[in-house]
């Protein structure tokens, strides 16, 4: 066993099998590839522009060292002149994205009357699955408080938990210990949403307390009821995936929602700040 | 000369664990890089070091991320101050022990997470969580450990040699008097 301890290739080799095992496993399950190649493209990708830049400069030295004929000079040119232009569309192209982000935040902010937003950027997430709790770069400089509540242009991601001079702590709905009062759009029957805990990415919400006689179908969509002083009205929160439990009794969830937002790509978020309270 | 290397491997640390693997992971399977950090510096620094280093990096992390100050600098400096027991107690390229303490440090720590979220008000099968959650992330973190001991060893090594060639000539003028 002691001869098996020190050996430590074969050690790191069971390690890196056992690693590919458990990889395996998990995606095995949810094997997107769109998904896989999607992840790799975004680590790989500043990496890759890196060392192709710095490769880049290695080679246009050597080439400027060896090349000489007026036709490899013209070559050279042209070929400096075709990076430029490539930069500058993928720069074009990112501020593109940019601008649409930003467009549809707007938009979405000329529907809510009675609010003033304050735009931010999440600068971390909380570490794991326990919590859901994310910090943006702006606080009480920018009339930020407790509880109000954080948007996006999909729907609604949390609350404020904890304001700092320049930053913000919030914590998403999809929190296990967040709760918030919620409308079926279509019936407009009164509920509450609550953070389901998940070990993977699957981000869900639980939706209790319908009335009796519910009449809830998958794919209605669900929205804030206004009931709460934290949440304005009919701000989106999701859809429903799935209708658990037709009865009202018991402490089971009636159905299970389908958030709005992607928790797992945020980065431009509003926080409304109520009128009454900016003035 | 140490103190920046510990204060930038902190800051790549906490990086990593709020920012690129929040986006970066296998369906929310992440290694804890922190925990790594904290496992092997406290073989290589020894029990306060890395007992203080653990509760630093923690408390700097709960206060900027975490809505509950104090459980992620908990498991840090546990895993700080137990690396530390094994502190010149086996050659520093030994990779096998850092990865051991940091694993064990990842699955006290999200033992205690799973505990205390329990408490709020979560609601899962325990033994659902440590198989698919709980193991798969502390493995990782081992593995991301022994590449970091890898690199804080080479770049602590000078300052290192220095403070134990002034140790044990401390030792030999005691012994002399």
């Amino acid at each position: 066993m002691r001869g098996i301890l020190k050996n430590k290739p074969l050690i790191i080799m069971l390690i890196a099998i056992l690693l590919l095992g458990i990889l395996a496993f998990v995606t095995s399950a949810d094997r997107s590839v769109s998904w896989i190649e999607s992840t790799l493209g975004s680590v790989i990708q500043p990496v890759q522009s890196f060392a192709a830049k710095a490769s880049n400069g290695i080679i246009s030295f050597v080439q400027k060292v060896f090349k000489t004929s007026d036709a490899d000079k013209e070559l050279e040119q042209l070929q400096v002149r075709m990076a430029q232009l490539e930069q500058a569309a993928d720069e074009n192209a990112k501020l593109k994205a940019e601008n649409e982000r930003l467009k549809k935040l707007l938009n979405y902010v000329e529907t809510l009357e009675n609010y003033e937003y304050v735009t931010a950027v999440v600068t971390g997430n909380s570490q794991g699955v326990w919590f859901e709790t994310f910090t943006i770069n702006a606080g009480r400089n920018k009339g930020i408080e407790k509880d109000m509540p954080v948007v996006c242009a999909e729907g609604l991601i949390g609350r404020v938990i904890e304001v700092g001079a320049n930053w913000s702590k919030a914590t998403a709905i999809i929190d296990p210990s967040s709760e918030v009062s919620v409308m079926v759009e279509r019936t407009r029957d009164i509920g509450v949403v609550r953070g389901s805990f998940s070990a993977t990415s699957d981000n869900q919400l639980e939706l209790y307390f319908l009335p009796s006689g519910f009449d809830l179908v998958p794919g209605d969509k669900i929205v804030t009821s206004g009931m709460s002083s934290i949440f304005p009205k009919t701000i989106t929160v999701g859809t429903v995936s799935e209708v658990t439990r037709r009865s009202a009794e018991g402490s089971q969830s009636n159905a299970i929602i389908e958030p709005a937002v992607d928790f797992g790509h945020l980065e431009e978020v509003l926080v409304l700040v109520p009128k009454a309270a900016e003035e | 000369m140490r103190r920046l290397y510990i204060v930038v491997a902190m800051a790549v640390g906490l990086y990593l664990d709020s920012v690129f693997f929040a986006k970066v992971n296998i369906s929310g399977i992440r290694p804890d890089v922190l925990m790594a950090m904290a496992a092997s510096l406290g073989v290589l620094l020894g029990m306060k070091s890395g007992a203080i280093i653990g509760l630093c990096t923690g408390l700097i992390a709960d206060i900027l991320f975490s809505p509950r100050i104090g459980l992620s600098a908990m498991g840090y400096m546990f895993a700080g101050w137990i690396g530390g027991i094994f502190y010149q107690k086996y050659y520093a390229d030994n990779i096998i022990i850092p990865a051991l303490v940091a694993l064990a440090g990842a699955i006290f720590k999200e033992c205690v997470m799973a505990v205390v979220s329990a408490l709020s008000g979560a609601r899962f099968s325990f033994f659902a969580v440590l198989g698919t959650y709980i193991i798969p992330c502390a493995l990782l973190s081992a593995a991301v450990c022994m590449l970091f001991h890898a690199i804080m060893r080479r770049a602590l090594a000078s300052q290192l040699k220095v403070e134990r060639t002034y140790e044990h000539d401390s030792h030999a003028q005691g012994g002399v008097k």
